[in-house]
């Protein structure tokens, strides 16, 4: 009944896809193109999209056996957080989120277009070309719908993808694979990703439908310039995320292996960060029209590219779950998006293209494109490195791989150089920068900088790379905080606060300041990328009950093994107390486990982290026997700093948020001031 | 604080930094670094041979805990760096370098990021004015 029901959602959701893109590119060819003749598909789809999300849900939650996919990625014991994000950790859940948020930002795109808005009108028909592509996989190749028609030895053995089909229920499901259900993070990681990756369908189709109109202005930038930020701002959030979920569970205390999936959810953010640095370039200086339709065009593909590494299994890597005909689907699709787009943009070419305009590489511009520059470098290596194992075995059939350290050396100089460009770079005027400006602009920045770099040399920091980065780092900040206090002090004037001078320079201009503080936080988080990588300490101790060892001044006790049976696992741990470091008082106890899912004949290494100030100290069992344990320690320093610097680049994009589009700022008259306004 | 003092800071503080740090780093002897850390960067740069894309460091497989066994069983009988990754590559093939060597067909993962670096750098040294009207150009 769920299935059936389910089922008509999705072809609802399909055909009024369908409908939105014939009628939505009819509409917009007439005179006076009116959005009020799209309400029904505008409405029908997203009330399709959310009803087969809902009863997907509805399914996995009443343990709905008779669909497939219930049975296969839950069981009757798996708690109910489980249940719900089994929604969407598997191939055809993933793709009914996928509809579910792509027509809830349909029908909101509907909303915004007023009457008469050709180029909105011609967008919404963009969307409904995308819409009917996954709508038509979830009738399709990727059905989450699809009914159990056979039960063997307690497993459903047959399936239809037809609902109607008389089905059979098994007992017991199989339940959702084990990495995916052992930590709560991983409900919450692939659904921020998936905003983002979604959310970029928006600007992409307005510029798709400002080339087949030409109308190659500002217009599209102006009004997607939310939809990106938003887009990105998830993005971000979704990848720190993940990398914390990676840290907490995956039990080795990484946060990134440059796996192929981790890619692939990197490469959209580079390009989107890339598109929106070059966005204000063409707002502020109409420079740059052109390469801006092509970073938001690669933006959406590169989010279609990576939902196929994921879910195509083409490369090996973790995440890839599942084998199935839905990455030549996909494929196909990317392909479709790639030729056809690019295809429109070479026809558009000569229009689009602005005139050069750049006054010297010496300033603010100069700055973002080098910002583009790198990014377009670091990006590209990426994906070729990601894609280079793939073309050597076709040319040559020979097996390499690509990881780590090619990407490391790859992306540790654009880090600098990236660093080092925020330093420079936020702060230097518009148009032309002259010495003696940027000279004011960076003083306070040199000295801070290396004001740091040697205390932190003092501190008994010894690798040159990172004292470099600590540095790098100090001098952007330094710099952007020095010209926050000289902005303000403009502002205090009279009678005014100090205080209100503070905020008021924020207010008037968010989009800036927005984007500073996520400056910060990205110099924060190559410092806390330097020290966790550079200072961690690893070491591997064999212990007996009540044994102690000490590493790096953390004494280690082992106090006692146990054990518990829960209801889809058996837990073995021990429980472990960190003491000062004369082992007198007992400072934290730890239980690192090792979760064994029977079902599933897997093992699973369940750290378990002690954050302080200066370090993270993580525990992981290497071997557990009645005689003792090796236990895993490793000390990461700063560890925390990455995470607040992940925080600090959502809150900046956030705030920048606040930005009115098209307004500049009220004091943007007086000279200088006006420099920094729309960024 | 006077202007004057304010300026004789922004003197002192780099040229004090400048010195730390140039006694703090200049090069002397390389230390050997110490057998964990060794091991780590090895197991990171190895792939492990039955897994999908994971190092030997990221993986949990028995063999991938066994190779990083193995790798401390040879840092400490005193092999180098060198002589571990080649026994890996003679035992499991060339797909256990995470690390490509930069010949062969290696240039190319290095030669086409490069080029796009060098077609960036062109691109944008185009986009400079060439109607240059220094009338035009504020301060």
């Amino acid at each position: 009944m769920i299935a059936l029901a389910g089922y008509v959602s999705i072809l609802v959701a399909l055909v009024s896809a369908i409908a939105l893109t014939i009628q939505g590119w009819r509409i917009s060819r007439t005179p006076n193109p009116d959005p009020g003749r799209l309400k029904i598909p505008a409405i029908g789809l997203a009330v399709g999209g959310v009803a087969a999300f809902s009863l997907l849900e509805i399914g996995l939650l009443t343990h709905d056996f008779s669909i497939a996919y219930v049975a296969k990625n839950t069981a009757l014991a798996t708690p109910f957080v489980f249940l719900l994000a089994a929604g969407w950790a598997a191939l055809a859940g993933s793709v009914v989120l996928w509809g579910l948020m792509l027509s809830v930002f349909t029908w909101l795109v509907w909303r915004s277009v007023k009457s008469g808005d050709g180029l909105g009108v011609l967008a919404l028909s963009v969307m409904g070309v995308v819409s009917v592509f996954w709508f038509g996989l979830m009738a399709t190749a990727a059905n989450p719908f699809a009914v159990c028609t056979e039960v063997a030895n307690g497993f459903c053995s047959a399936t239809s993808w037809l609902p109607i089909a008389a089905t059979a229920a098994p007992l017991d499901g199989i339940g959702p694979n084990p990495l995916l259900a052992n930590h709560i993070l991983m409900a919450v990681h692939p659904p921020l990703l998936y905003v983002g990756y979604v959310g970029f369908t928006v600007p992409f189709a307005f510029a798709i439908a400002a080339l087949i109109r030409s109308e190659l202005g500002r217009v599209w930038l102006d009004r997607t310039h939310r939809w990106s930020l938003v887009a990105w701002v998830f993005l971000t959030a979704g990848i720190f995320l993940g990398g914390w979920w990676s840290y907490e569970v995956l039990g080795w205390g990484g946060y990134w292996a440059w796996d192929p999936v981790e890619n692939a959810a990197l490469l959209p953010w580079i390009s989107a960060t890339a598109f929106i640095h070059s966005a204000v370039v063409q707002r502020r200086r109409s420079m740059l029209q052109a390469w801006n339709f092509v970073l938001v065009i690669t933006t959406f593909s590169l989010t279609v590219f990576g939902t196929f590494l994921t879910r195509s299994g083409v490369i090996a890597s973790v995440h890839a779950f599942s084998l199935s005909v839905v990455g030549p689907v996909l494929l196909i699709f990317l392909g479709l998006i790639v030729f056809g787009s690019f295809g429109l943009f070479a026809v558009r070419a000569s229009a689009v293209a602005s005139s050069p305009r750049l006054d010297s590489l010496v300033s603010r511009e100069g700055f973002i494109l080098l910002n583009n520059l790198l990014m377009t470098l670091f990006g590209f290596t990426i994906l070729f490195g990601t894609l280079y194992p793939l073309l050597v075995e076709a040319f040559s059939g020979r097996e390499v791989a690509v990881g780590r350290p090619f990407f490391d050396r790859v992306a540790v100089p654009l880090a600098f150089l990236l660093v080092t460009a925020i330093g420079v770079g936020s702060t230097a005027p518009w148009r032309v920068a002259t010495g003696k400006v940027l000279w004011q602009r960076t003083r306070v920045g040199l000295n801070v900088g290396l004001a740091v770099a040697a205390l932190s040399l003092l501190a008994g920091v010894r690798s040159v790379a990172l004292i470099a980065i600590i540095g790098l780092a100090a001098f952007a900040i330094g710099n952007i905080v020095a010209f926050y206090f000289h902005q303000s002090s403009r502002a205090h004037h009279g009678d005014r606060s100090w205080l209100s001078a503070f905020g008021s320079t924020i207010n008037n201009d968010k989009g800036f300041w927005g984007g500073q503080i996520a400056h910060i936080g990205f110099a924060l988080a190559a410092v806390a990328i330097g020290t966790t990588s550079i200072l961690a300490v690893r070491t591997e101790v064999p212990l007996a009950v009540g044994e102690t060892v000490v590493v790096e001044g953390y004494c280690i006790q082992y106090l006692e093994p146990f054990s518990r049976i829960e209801p889809v696992r058996n837990v073995e741990g021990a429980r472990v107390a960190i003491l000062d470091a004369d082992c007198s008082s007992t400072r934290v106890v730890l239980e690192p486990r090792l979760h064994e899912y029977p079902r599933f004949g897997q093992v699973i290494t369940t750290p378990q982290v002690w954050t302080t100030w200066i370090d993270d100290v993580y525990l992981s069992i290497a071997a557990l026997d009645a005689d003792g344990m090796r236990l895993k320690v490793l000390i990461f320093p700063f560890q925390w700093l990455l995470w607040f610097a992940g925080i600090m680049i959502v809150a900046g994009g956030t705030l920048a948020l606040g930005r009115k589009p098209g307004r500049r700022s009220p004091t943007s008259k007086q000279g200088d001031r006006s420099e920094h306004a729309d960024v | 604080m006077s202007d004057r003092r304010l300026n004789l800071l922004w003197f002192i503080v780099p040229v004090i930094a400048v010195g730390i740090l140039l006694v703090g780093l200049w090069p002397g002897d390389q230390n050997i670094e110490d057998p964990e850390a060794r091991a780590y960067n090895l197991s990171v740069s190895l792939k492990c041979p039955i897994c999908a894309g994971e190092s030997l460091a990221g993986s949990q497989t028995d063999l991938a805990k066994d190779l990083r066994a193995q790798i401390n069983e040879e840092i400490a009988a005193g092999r180098t760096d060198e002589e571990i990754i080649d026994a890996f590559v003679a035992a499991y093939g060339e797909q256990v370098l995470l690390d490509p060597p930069s010949t062969g067909w290696g240039v190319v993962l290095w030669a086409v990021p490069l080029g796009v670096l060098a077609a960036g750098l062109i691109a944008i040294v185009g986009l400079r004015r060439k109607d240059r009207d220094p009338a035009g150009v504020k301060k």
